[in-house]
């Protein structure tokens, strides 16, 4: 299988503060790959890594086999690595359709020039993104509030003008921080159906930082648990359900005892 | 009735009463009052004392409004009758009988004898009697007293009306807007040859203004055209791509020296065509702005600000300096510009000028309002409101923040161009920091990012205060109280940007329009 994204022994160094410390993260084509963990305990840090926002001190990261660290973010977000915001970032006061069409920017070849003389090139194009752009609203279901302000939308549709606004990018993977963050369970049943969507129809691969457990055991092919800036544990859902490391780290030392003689007493019970 | 509420009112009564006696000793009182003789169309000779019935004016507009403030205290509540008189008899007694102490402090003074232009020059003998409506010490105060109150209570009544009115207008919103679409003025309202027909007319009074209002007025409103210039330039950078540029007139000012020196005889004769010279000077200007960008690109907020601060007093001073002496002709200026030439025959009239800038002003306008409604600016917008996600889109800002910037330099080149053109002379004081400071302030006044904006700030700023000359040395105080009042009503600027509705339906038969050649795929 292709991997879309390989990190190899990456940190992330604030000060003294080891916030990532040698994680290896692979990610095959298609996949829904989530990451996991406690407060604090590096993903967003990871993700950071992964986009551009941070180089990382030490080890690779590989987009499609090509090195990205150290390249400015809108060079990566051009090769096709689409990202979306823990505490939402849109463009506020431009309307919803404006937040999408600025994501089509690393793929289209207007200059001022052109723009200046409407040529038919230019006019063509600016169809096309408008055309394009209102699709996408539709797509994720926000038909009909492009022209609202994106300060005046409700925090779902917000979300979801995000992911509008990182699909227009055309990405090849997704990063998604948080997305059912603040969510009602309707909403965040809603949305884990969207991201699955996203992968089935448009074949994107999805790297996923939730806290809800229920969101990640469903859709997730594959978990990585982060704790203190390292990667703990990794493997399919009902593996990472079982490993003690990973309890332990989420309730504290001695839970994954507890939590064991929880289930034989169960057991035994029945 | 509660006591709270009563203390309020005559606490805002004082502060009014605070204000009368303000102008009154900075001597406003006899000036306005003078204005309004002269709006009324009576005459007015200088240094004479108007009549009273216009200082009853004026004190009518201000008793009148201290009734209307102290009336409405909370947006929320439902006014009565008796709670707004109570309210607005309060605050005009406060107020009177504040100006009513004031009076028999100065009326005394004066009355003793003692000479008050010693410490306010404002203040003689006859400012100070025509305060008192010319009558004695105590009938002049109770007179302030009995007028300030009465006015107090017609203006609580005007707040009660319009209340009561603006209820009756919201329960029947929806009828009044029925009623307005289907009279003449519905159907006016969204047909485009309504706007043609404005735009006529707008042009026609540009053909027109500038061969009737006379040469001063052709003075002002070109300097008006070439404000707007300069700030169809700096709300590009500032209102659109969001980067604070405080120096501004450094472009203004490379745009005017390179146009001085390429058609000035001296310092080194090159009379150049005054067109190639303009063409010159513009790209001059653009070619600054990157350069200057460059340096600046990584800077942000605050530090930007201080930066390009720092730039526009170096231009400055370059030029004045011993240095570039030779070559800029230091503090004494460039002098002998061309002015403008076409097929040989040389235009250089005061109307013929305000034609050129109207037509540089009508294609800034242009070009600037291209720019901003294309993907160009929806990328300088989103520049302005979060650059780091704006970058993590996919947008280039380095090139677009330096695009920001040679473009908007370009405007101000233009605008420096014709500046020197028209006195036919320009020296370092021209480009002083207050030219950057001034821009700045139409275009937030205007409404940042806002085209029209800049136009009504330009008026704003620059027309307005020739307007205001009748009040002579008070102009500035008047300008600066109608630019803070203007903030209180309108924080976003007098005509703020909207943006464009560019949704379009998505249905079955809406098909993806296929990708042009030049867009999509890797870059």
């Amino acid at each position: 299988m292709k991997m879309v994204l390989e990190a190899r022994q990456v940190s992330k160094i604030f000060g003294g503060l080891v916030a990532v410390n040698k994680v290896d993260l692979i990610v095959p084509e298609g996949s829904i790959a989530s990451i996991i963990g406690p407060n604090g305990a590096g993903k967003t840090t990871l993700f950071n890594c992964i986009s551009g926002f941070y180089t990382p001190e030490i080890g690779d990261v590989l987009f499609n086999g090509r090195k990205i660290q150290g390249m400015l973010t809108d060079k990566v977000a051009a090769m096709g690595i689409a990202r979306t915001y823990q505490n939402i970032r849109l463009f506020k006061n431009m309307s919803a359709v404006e937040n999408v069409m600025v994501g089509f920017e690393p793929h289209l070849k207007h200059g001022w020039m052109t723009a200046m003389l409407k040529t038919p090139d230019y006019q063509k194009e600016q169809k096309y993104v408008i055309n394009e752009a209102s699709r996408l609203l539709h797509y994720v279901g926000l038909a009909g509030l492009g022209d609202n302000l994106a300060l005046n939308l409700p925090y779902g549709a917000q979300r979801r003008l995000e992911i509008a606004r990182a699909l227009a990018n055309q990405p090849k993977l997704l990063l998604l921080d948080e997305p059912t963050a603040g969510m009602n369970p309707q909403e965040t049943d809603e949305m884990k159906d969207f991201i699955c969507h996203i992968r089935d129809d448009l074949g994107i691969t999805i790297i996923l930082i939730e806290h809800d457990m229920r969101v990640v055991m469903n859709i997730s092919d594959q978990i990585s648990v982060l704790d203190y800036g390292q990667k703990i544990a990794e493997g399919n859902p009902k593996e990472i359900q079982a490993n003690p490391r990973v309890i332990e780290a989420y309730l504290g030392p001695g839970a994954a005892a507890l939590s064991e003689k929880y289930r034989r007493e169960k057991t035994h019970d029945a | 009735m509660n006591k709270q509420s009563l203390q309020k009112s005559a606490g805002s009564g004082l502060v009014f009463g605070i204000i009368v006696i303000f102008l009154a000793l900075i001597g406003f009182t006899v000036v306005f009052s003078g204005l309004i003789q002269k709006v009324l169309g009576q005459s007015l000779g200088v240094g004479q004392i108007p009549s009273i019935s216009n200082f009853f004016i004026f004190l009518g507009f201000l008793g009148i409004w201290n009734g209307w403030r102290a009336s409405r205290q909370d947006k929320h509540e439902t006014l009565t009758l008796a709670k707004v008189l109570m309210r607005a008899a309060v605050a005009g007694l406060s107020a009177g009988v504040l100006v009513m102490l004031y009076g028999f402090v100065v009326g005394g003074l004066d009355a003793r004898g003692t000479d008050m232009r010693k410490y306010l020059s404002m203040l003689s003998s006859d400012s100070i009697k025509f305060f008192l409506f010319n009558q004695s010490l105590v009938l002049g105060g109770l007179i302030h007293v009995g007028f300030s109150t009465l006015m107090a209570l017609v203006g609580g009544l005007l707040a009660f009306g319009s209340e009561r009115s603006q209820q009756q207008v919201r329960t029947n919103r929806t009828k009044i807007q029925k009623w307005s679409q289907s009279t003449w003025l519905g159907k006016v309202q969204g047909n485009p040859y309504v706007t043609y027909v404005l735009m006529g007319i707008v042009l026609l009074l540009l053909v027109l203004l500038p061969r009737t209002w006379g040469a001063y007025w052709n003075y002002v409103m070109g300097t008006v055209g070439i404000y707007v210039l300069l700030g169809l330039g700096l709300n590009i950078i500032v209102g659109l791509s969001g980067q604070l540029v405080l120096g501004y007139v450094a472009f203004f000012a490379i745009g005017a020296y390179t146009f001085a020196l390429t058609t000035s005889p001296e310092p080194h004769n090159l009379v150049w065509n005054f067109w190639i010279a303009l063409a010159v000077s513009v790209v001059a200007a653009a070619l600054s702005g990157i350069l200057i960008g460059l340096p600046i690109l990584r800077l942000r907020g605050d530090y930007l600000a201080i930066v390009t601060l720092g730039f526009g007093e170096i231009i400055r001073i370059l030029l004045k300096s011993d240095i570039l002496k030779d070559f800029t002709m230091g503090p004494r200026g460039v002098r002998n510009i061309a002015g403008p030439t076409l097929f040989g025959r040389s235009f250089t009239s005061d109307v013929d000028f305000m034609y050129l800038i109207i037509l540089a002003v009508l294609l800034s306008i242009f070009l600037a309002k291209r720019w901003q409604e294309s993907s160009i600016g929806r990328a300088w917008l989103a520049i302005s409101q979060d650059e780091t996600v704006a970058q993590a889109t996919g947008v280039d800002t380095q090139k677009y923040k330096l695009l920001a910037l040679s473009l908007g330099a370009a405007f101000a080149g233009l605008g420096g161009a014709l500046f020197a053109s028209r006195n036919q002379f320009t020296g370092p004081e021209d480009h002083a920091l207050m030219v950057s400071i001034n821009v700045l302030v139409l275009v937030i006044v205007g409404g940042m990012g806002s085209i029209p904006g800049v136009v009504l700030g330009a008026f704003t700023l620059k027309g307005l205060p020739e307007i205001l000359r009748e009040l002579e040395s008070y102009r500035l105080l008047v300008f600066g109280a109608l630019l803070v009042v203007m903030m209180i009503i309108r924080p976003e600027g007098l005509w703020p940007a909207r943006r464009p509705k560019l949704e379009v339906p998505v249905g079955q038969d809406n098909e993806p329009v296929p990708l042009p050649a030049t867009a999509g795929g890797e870059k």
